[in-house]
């Protein structure tokens, strides 16, 4: 049975080149469904990484209440001070607590790709801010001076926007501004910022002493519970407070929910699609086969390994295809750097991601598009009766 | 019979063939039809109208607010018909999550700006030109929440904070408007600016923009040039654009959607035209032997050429029509329950017509080359003996 | 010089094909005149070019050289397009597989060529039945080809070849795949149209059975017609 099984494979599969049409269009078709498919994961999770990347667990921020977003939020100078003596919050080595206030305005760059304006953000931040973000690295030169007009961009805004590189002077809105530094944070979503003094910030653009959001690095993760409980006890104060993970989550959750929504469903409509392209092939296959296998069964073959071949030959097709999809969005997309609008209107920059997890569901989709396919044809190769040896 | 019979025969020969690739086809157009109504969805409101006006927002950014004073100097500008401000509310109602689309306008000025996009019933007008506190919702955003005129809201606001403390405004809604052609969408809500900005607890006498009619669309230029140089140098300089301008560059930072669906549509395609082009060409193949046959009967070799065409235009057409169908089907049911987030979302007619266009398209790419095939048969080749 | 009664002229006909390098000649300057009303038998050896000569005579393949005339005309130096019309019009095929269209009922199959004629769909209707009548399978009409036995298929396609009312029948083989019995049935209907309706009627065969049911018997040998004569 099994030397039977592989003889007939092997001359299933030995045939493909002689209907290389059919044969090459199932391909190609099943790496397209693939290819889209992996184009929208690779989206949705160099998003998300981005996104994610950027909120750790021991960071708390607060909004005013109701804000929703930093965009919207007010905080003023009086809650900044009492949040200040709150409990749960990590000391620095100077003995104060490690906190930041911060203001961030829209300012607009110049796409490189495009060449059209696009919002940015312009974070003003405290003294402690650098400090707040988990891998804030100082990739050239130097932190900017308080008090004065110099900025330090975030890696991403350099590669995607336009007039940026280190020592370049800028117009803003209507102030002059300085580069003095590239920093990373590892590929998270404040990559995409620009960062000013606090103090420079406010004063520019009219802000008085107000800021937007207080981030303060927590003692623990679980010292939040106690930052909240004294936030909600303090009758003064009216804000929210979240740890930072649970802040981007919930903004990245509409993005990336968007592009797996409309990222799946299209590939399942394509996978259908595709599905018919297969069948058609498969039936093609087995017809062009019809005497050849009438005369296996005549010669005492039986029909389990004519069946086998054919889902066999079906499947092989259907790999060979989601293998091409992924290998072909794999060069064309992976690292491709592209920004959007995120929470607070203003462009995240993240890079297309293919992940090893979205290939292998990929090709999963590929082999079930192969299988469900080649199954029916597959039945029928099983089933010639033998007087087809006589067909011409 | 004719030879549409004979056609129609040929393509359903094999009815199982005909079907999965009628159905390859199908999903093809259904991609091609939702993913336009979804590009539509994102475009509204870019209509003729939109390129005669214009709009001025801080040349900061468009979020970054312009002072009062502004309206009344912009007004003075030469070819100025009509300017209307407008500040963002930043609504919701009773839950953070529960969007409402919503800004502070000038009633008059508004409407007059925007006679096709609002209509109003004269009573309702004049309701909403009268009461301070009265708001005007449009028809989808008032079925969303099931509002209708009479009712009273707390509309919160996630920017704005009212002197009272909190940041709820209290309003009366006098009217539901509708659009004209139901063409724009009508999933926002209007409050009276001075009512807003009198019990604002701060960022009091600003605006966001300001919508501009000129006399004649000719001006627009001119006009633009001018406000801009008027408030060049000043602490909040302005940007003036077509209002159409100012949508597109404002989807446009959402990246650039048009092209993504261009090349998953593109896909689509390309695997249908794959899939159906070796398809047809086998197809034919098969049939070499009674086109023989009809050529022997005298059946010339064009009128054989133009049958197989039809064929594969038939396919087309079938597969396309009901992908088509399905996706208004499809696109209908989710106007309805994306009424608030997406307005708009439906086929236009220009989809339509790219979609027929497309299916006759298809159905010729796929059928020239077996429709050449079977003009080229050679009876005595192809019958051995006649 | 063209004689009046005569249907077909062949004059100094050729038929060439290049082998690989080499040429082959079917037949080299072969002269014939066939009458109208005529019922031929052509038989031959394998490769004598029976065939050849039939899709000469049917317009369906041209002559190397030589002249192919139909009352009076040469239809052997028309177009493909005026050849198909050419054949619409004066000719009716019966193949020795039938060819009928697997998708078509025998009523469909027998209006086929009546779709080149300018005629109305009633008047079509008509000229089936009547085809379908002579033949004797006017019960089977709605039947496909694949419900159908080789003999009454065989019947279909004779009312196919005679429906447009054409000149000439041109039968290649039409009984060689059927049985004795069926073979006579469908032989004796071929007389009975030549005999009945006056069809002139060029059958090649190689079964000489089948030939005595024609009028005239042709030999071709080599390239050669050899008569022989009937009682």
């Amino acid at each position: 049975m099994l030397k039977q099984t592989t003889a007939v494979t092997l001359l299933n599969l030995r045939s493909i080149p002689q209907r290389w049409g059919m044969s090459l269009a199932t391909v190609l078709s099943i790496a397209l469904v693939v290819g889209v498919l992996l184009g929208f994961m690779a989206m949705a999770s160099g998003f998300r990484a981005t996104v994610d990347g950027a909120g750790s667990d021991d960071v708390a921020i607060m909004l005013r209440g109701g804000a929703m977003a930093e965009m919207n939020s007010n905080v003023s100078r009086d809650d900044v001070r009492l949040v200040e003596i709150a409990p749960g919050i990590a000391m620095g080595d100077d003995g104060e607590p490690l906190i930041s206030s911060e203001l961030y305005v829209v300012a607009d760059g110049i796409k490189r790709t495009t060449q059209t304006r696009a919002n940015l953000a312009l974070r003003g931040l405290g003294r402690h801010g650098p400090a707040l973000r988990p891998q804030f690295d100082m990739l050239e030169g130097r932190m900017f001076e308080p008090g004065t007009a110099e900025l330090v961009v975030g890696e991403s805004v350099l590669r995607e926007f336009d007039g940026f590189e280190l020592g370049q002077s800028i117009r803003l809105g209507s102030n002059e501004w300085t580069v003095v530094g590239v920093f990373s944070t590892g590929g998270s979503v404040f990559d995409s910022e620009i960062w000013a003094d606090l103090g420079v910030i406010q004063n520019l653009y009219d802000r008085g002493s107000s800021v937007q959001t207080i981030r303060a690095r927590l003692t623990s993760p679980e010292a939040i519970e106690a930052l909240s409980e004294y936030v909600e006890n303090e009758p003064r104060l009216n804000l929210e407070v979240l740890s930072e993970r649970a802040y981007f989550a919930r903004s990245a959750g509409g993005t990336t929910n968007l592009i797996m929504f409309l990222g799946w469903p299209l590939a399942f409509a394509m996978a259908i699609g595709a599905l018919a392209g297969a069948w058609n092939a498969m039936y093609a296959s087995v017809d062009a086969r019809t005497r050849e296998l009438a005369t296996l069964r005549a010669i005492g073959f039986g029909g389990f390994p004519a069946f086998f071949a054919a889902i066999t030959e079906a499947l092989v097709l259907a790999f060979a295809g989601g293998l091409v999809g992924a290998v072909a969005t794999y060069l064309l997309f992976d690292g491709v750097s592209a920004s959007t609008l995120g929470s607070g209107f203003t462009q995240v920059v993240f890079a297309f991601a293919v992940t090893p997890d979205a290939v292998v569901q990929g090709v999963i989709l590929a082999l079930i598009v192969g299988f469900l396919g080649g199954f029916i044809p597959a039945i029928r190769a099983a089933r010639i009766p033998l007087l087809a040896v006589h067909n011409d | 019979m004719n030879d549409a019979t004979l056609i129609r025969k040929n393509l359903f020969r094999k009815r199982l063939r005909a079907i999965l690739l009628m159905v390859s086809i199908l999903v093809a157009f259904l991609i091609f039809g939702v993913l336009g109504a979804l590009q539509n969805a994102f475009t509204a409101g870019t209509g003729t109208a939109a390129q005669e006006r214009l709009v001025t927002v801080n040349r900061i950014n468009f979020t970054v607010a312009l002072p009062y004073a502004y309206w009344g100097r912009i007004q003075q500008v030469e070819g100025v018909r009509n300017a209307a401000p407008a500040s963002w509310f930043g609504g919701y109602y009773q839950e953070p999550q529960n969007f409402v689309q919503s800004f502070a306008v000038d009633p008059e000025t508004y409407l007059e700006a925007y006679p096709n996009e609002i209509v109003l019933p004269p009573e309702e007008r004049a309701a909403w030109l009268e009461g301070r506190t009265c708001a005007i919702v449009g028809r989808a955003l008032a079925t969303q929440y099931g509002w209708s005129t009479g009712d009273r809201i707390p509309l919160m606001s996630n920017i704005w904070q009212n002197t009272d403390g909190s940041q709820a405004w209290e309003l009366d809604i006098c009217g539901v408007f509708d659009d004209t052609e139901g063409t724009y969408p009508t999933n926002y809500l209007m409050l009276h600016y001075e009512y807003f900005n009198e019990s604002l607890a701060f960022g009091r006498d600003s605006f966001h923009w300001i919508t501009i009619n000129t006399t004649d669309p000719a001006l627009n230029d001119q006009v633009s040039q001018e406000i801009d140089a008027l408030f060049a140098n000043s602490s909040a300089e302005t940007s003036t654009t077509t209002e159409a301008a100012f949508n597109e560059a404002f989807m446009e930072q959402f990246g650039n959607i048009g092209l993504i669906l261009t090349w998953v549509i593109g896909a689509a395609f390309a695997t249908i035209l794959m899939i159906v082009g070796t398809t047809m060409v086998m197809a034919v193949n098969e049939r070499t032997r009674e086109i023989a046959v009809l050529k022997t009967l005298g059946f010339t070799a064009p009128r054989i050429f133009r049958m197989v065409l039809w064929e594969s235009l038939l396919l087309s057409f079938l597969g396309g029509l009901i992908g088509l169908g399905l996706a208004s089907l499809a696109a209908a049911a989710a106007s309805g329950a994306l009424a608030g987030f997406l307005p708009s979302f439906g086929l236009s007619l220009t989809n339509v017509v790219t979609a027929l266009v497309l299916m006759a398209a298809l159905g010729i790419v796929t059928g020239l080359l077996p429709a050449y095939n079977a003009m080229q048969v050679r009876i005595s080749e192809a019958l051995g003996k006649i | 010089m063209t004689d009046a009664s005569a249907l077909y002229q062949l004059k100094g006909l050729s038929k060439r094909y290049t082998r690989g390098k080499e040429t082959v000649a079917i037949f080299d300057g072969l002269d014939m005149t066939i009458s109208q009303g005529d019922f031929i038998a052509i038989m031959g050896p394998s490769g004598s070019g029976k065939t050849t000569l039939l899709n000469l005579l049917g317009g369906i393949d041209k002559p190397s050289s030589g002249e192919v005339v139909f009352e009076g005309q040469r239809i052997d130096n028309l177009s493909q397009g005026r050849l198909a019309k050419w054949r619409a019009k004066n000719a009716g095929f019966i193949f020795q597989f039938y060819n009928l269209m697997p998708t078509l009922s025998a009523a469909q199959n027998v209006e086929l060529p009546l779709l080149l004629t300018s005629l109305s769909g009633k008047a079509r209707k008509e000229r089936v039945k009547t085809a379908l009548d002579i033949v004797g399978m006017v019960d089977r009409a709605g039947h496909r080809p694949g419900q159908l036995s080789g003999g009454q298929q065989q019947r279909v396609a004779i009312a196919r070849a005679i429906v447009a009312d054409p000149k000439v029948l041109l039968a290649d083989e039409p009984t060689g795949d059927l049985d004795r019995t069926t073979a006579d049935e469908i032989l004796q209907t071929l007389q009975l149209l030549n005999k009945e309706l006056g069809k002139t009627i060029i059958m090649v065969t190689h079964d000489p059975e089948a030939a005595s049911y024609a009028a005239r018997e042709l030999h071709l040998n080599k390239g050669r017609f050899e008569e022989k004569g009937k009682a």
